[in-house]
């Protein structure tokens, strides 16, 4: 005999009924659970339209001056930025566009409900409490903007609805998220892995330009800026931004150290920045397996790709006894009374080299700067020791090369570091290092 | 009847939100689902005629379902073929196909179950089914697919199989049939998606709706769907606070996350009660039915509200891909509402004819 229908009609509806609690418990996953991950989202059109009926928190510079503010007109809040040329870091709040910048990243600070402050959050969340926005500062100064600003001057002069389309892309926040060959700017991190492993640095080496190490390398060979030939230690070789020199220590250490070393100052990770930033890449393959490439990426070309932002780290490191300090555009979140929330200071990412080596790398970068000949001249401060590097970086053939600075001061307990990049600047590096210069004067108010 | 008038009025107010231009037309359809109500309570004077005409039920169901492929009268719309046009308007046959395909397989099941399920012979655990019988169901139901693959309405194909199933298991209390099917089903979605690109699209959509290359495309609509979930949080953001009209299709696809952004988890839980109560009094018609036929009908009927839901919640929730179904009562749509009204309909009469069998009121 066949179960009786009204004992199939039972289990059906069972099976149905816990089929309904299980999607119940799914959409509480969405509306409960997921709920502050989604409603942050920057392209969720909702935290956007939020500044239409409400003002946002404004963003102010280091000196509490507003780079972004919200005023009220007749169709609801309209954000106005003080500084087009900020655009790159401070971003924009378009309910076109969405977000991006710091508008996006501290987009939870500026509608009143930083995670500093999780009470805020869930009265706004689940009682629907509008918070009184505040504010979040940056440690930008104009003062040093000003400075830095010349670089640059017809980027402020476009209009905003052309800057996703022009050709320079104005947009990109080039600090951080730009890649270029380091050039010589990243001979530090040979030094480094050459002293770490015992290489000494007054060994004079033989440079004859052209160079190759043996016949098997064909007609390949690493050629010296200033065509040199003659002895050179490890001072020379940074004063004089020697290629064949570092060339030489790269091989003598091999690909492997050298790796190490770029990886411990960060290339190739993504900046650990309250902002987006870019990794860079060490080579292609992310080793070093032929001694073509070993040579010059020691000096700096080679398959070799960083952000201005990550050689400004490294110099930071060296400058700072050899711990590598944690970058971050934002300083503090203020509440609407002006009252600090959260402070934004991240501390220090950890000893990348030991403060002997930083040291000896310090007292080398000074000379140069200010040592006979030295291609950074351009850079030096009166009063003021400053340690720094240029870069000449080939980009790609045919193209006027990029000109790199990157510095800090005083060298002996800096304050400010700074790292220049120029475009295909005609000169390189020497085009560079009075802009770097120009830069670190506003910043120690000299 | 009055979880579904209050569905309905639920329907409308949303519609008025969520796409008032449309309210006009929903409000016509709202007063032709009623006239389709009455006339069902009316018209067949003995509820059990409606199983003797079992076969022009079915071929009825075939002309409905393949009628949106000939041309002139067939109409492809959102990339689905599933509309004819009538008039002015269009409207999707297959809603009318559920009806008649519970009330053919009530009455077939009703005159074969005991044929079905007394099989004598078994594989270890596993009954073999005596094939002749099975046939025509099986044929049914395979028309149905065929026709589904061609039309490319994912929903409506799962909504069959479900049917198909549930009868089964119904009129058999076999398992094992349906858990055979639920392989089937597998199985059939994986050839499926190996097959077609529109499965393939849904499913990447549900499996990674925030990929780069989906979020702005496919995606789109689930994940703006699941801002709004999320927007609603425990207690909602308060009638007209939300933002549901950022939803493509809001008004048929999305309704359910649209009323969860503006109620809260609160709110989709009191309407999800609301189709559960709804299944639960639905089923209750059907353990009281006096006959085989119309226990079988009561109970189909119920099911086909009670796996819409779940069909369509599920997808608005992202717990299973998303499909076109529409959520019953609530959503935009005329053939939806007008078929779900007739199956209310059906099922007061159910209840109406075990009430008098009972010599009650």
């Amino acid at each position: 005999m066949s179960t009786p229908i009204a004992a199939n009609i039972r289990s059906l509806t069972l099976a149905l009924a816990v089929a309904f609690l299980v999607t119940s418990v799914g959409v509480s996953y969405w509306t409960i659970l997921a709920s502050d991950q989604l409603a942050n989202d920057p392209f969720n059109p909702r935290l956007i339209a939020a500044s239409h009926d409400r003002p946002r928190g404004a963003i102010l510079d280091r000196s509490g001056a507003p780079l972004a503010t919200s005023e009220k007109s007749t169709n609801g809040f309209v954000r106005s930025y003080k500084d087009q040329s900020l655009a790159q870091v401070v971003g924009y709040a378009s309910v076109q566009f969405g977000l991006s910048g710091v508008e996006a990243a501290y987009a939870e600070s500026l509608i009143g409900q930083d995670r500093a402050d999780p009470i805020s959050i869930w009265r706004a969340r689940y009682l629907g409490e509008r918070q009184a926005v505040g504010s979040v500062v940056l440690g930008i100064d104009e003062k040093i903007q000003k400075a830095a600003a010349v670089v640059d001057p017809q980027r402020q002069q476009l209009a905003m609805d052309q800057l996703n389309k022009a050709p320079d892309h104005p947009l990109l926040n080039r600090a951080a998220q730009g890649l270029y060959p380091p050039g010589s700017t990243f001979k530090v991190v040979t030094a480094s892995a050459a002293l770490e492993s015992g290489f000494d640095p007054t060994n004079k080496l033989r440079v004859d330009d052209p160079y190759q190490p043996d016949r098997s390398w064909g007609d390949y060979f690493v050629r010296s800026a200033s065509h040199a030939h003659g002895l050179f230690d490890m001072s020379d070789g940074f004063r004089l931004s020697e290629n064949i020199y570092f060339a030489q220590v790269g091989l003598q250490i091999g690909g492997g150290k050298l790796a190490e070393y770029a990886k411990r100052f960060g290339v190739g990770a993504t900046p650990k920045l309250d902002l987006p930033g870019a990794k860079g890449q060490l080579s292609q393959s992310g080793v070093l397996d032929r001694p073509t490439l070993v040579a010059d990426t020691s000096y700096g070309q080679g398959e070799l790709l960083v952000s201005p932002l990550q050689m400004a780290l490294i110099y930071a490191a060296i400058g700072n006894g050899g711990v590598m300090p944690t970058p971050h555009y934002a300083t503090e979140v203020r509440d609407a009374e002006g009252h600090v929330v959260r402070q934004v200071a991240p501390g220090p990412q950890g000893q990348v080299v030991s403060a002997n080596t930083a040291k000896t790398l310090t007292t080398m970068l000074v000379g140069a700067v200010a040592g006979p000949g030295a291609f950074a001249f351009g850079a030096k401060i009166p009063g003021v020791d400053v340690a720094g590097k240029t870069g000449t970086a080939e980009n790609r053939p045919g193209e006027a090369p990029h000109g790199w600075f990157v510095g800090f001061a005083p060298a002996q307990a800096p304050t400010v570091v700074v790292a220049v990049i120029v475009e295909n600047a005609a000169e390189g590096g020497v085009t560079a290092a009075p802009l770097g210069g120009q830069v670190m004067r506003a910043a120690l108010g000299k | 009847m009055p979880i579904a008038a209050g569905l309905t009025a639920i329907g409308l107010v949303l519609v008025q939100r969520l796409a008032s231009d449309l309210l006009l037309q929903q409000l016509s359809w709202t007063i032709i689902a009623v006239g389709a109500f009455a006339a069902t309570i009316l018209i067949p004077r003995d509820l059990t005629a409606l199983a003797r005409f079992k076969w022009t039920w079915a071929f009825l169901g075939v002309l409905l379902l393949v009628a949106p492929l000939f041309p002139i009268i067939g109409r492809e719309i959102n990339g689905a073929r599933i509309w004819i046009k009538v008039g002015p308007g269009s409207i999707e046959p297959w809603e009318a196909v559920k009806l008649l395909l519970v009330v053919f397989f009530a009455a077939y099941l009703e005159e074969y179950r005991e044929v079905l399920s007394q099989s004598q012979r078994r594989i270890g655990p596993f009954p073999i089914p005596p094939i002749p019988y099975l046939v025509p169901i099986v044929a049914m139901w395979g028309i149905a697919m065929l026709v589904m693959v061609f039309e490319k309405d994912i929903g409506a194909t799962a909504l069959f199989f479900g049917i198909f199933l549930a009868m089964l298991f119904l009129a058999t209390g076999e398992g094992f049939y349906a858990v055979l099917g639920l392989a089937l089903l597998l199985v059939g979605g994986f050839v499926a998606y190996q097959l077609f690109g529109h499965v393939q699209a849904r499913v990447d959509t549900w499996l990674r709706p925030f990929d780069d290359d989906l979020r702005f495309g496919a995606g789109y609509q689930l994940v703006q769907g699941l801002y709004a979930l999320a927007n609603g949080g425990l207690f909602g953001a308060g009638l007209g606070n939300g933002m549901p009209d950022r939803i493509p299709v809001v008004w048929s696809d999305f309704v359910f996350d649209a009323f969860a952004e503006e109620t809260g988890f609160a709110g989709a839980l009191a309407l999800l009660a609301l189709y559960l109560l709804f299944l639960y009094r639905g089923m209750l018609i059907a353990l009281r039915a006096p006959t085989t036929f119309l226990q079988l009908l009561a109970a189909g009927l119920s099911f086909i509200i009670a796996l819409q839901t779940l069909v369509i919640v599920g997808g608005n929730a992202r717990l299973i891909p998303l499909t076109g179904i529409t959520l019953p009562f609530v959503a935009y749509g005329g053939s939806s509402l007008v078929t779900n009204w007739m199956l209310v309909a059906l099922l007061l009469r159910a209840s109406e004819v075990s009430n008098r069998m009972r010599g009650g009121p």
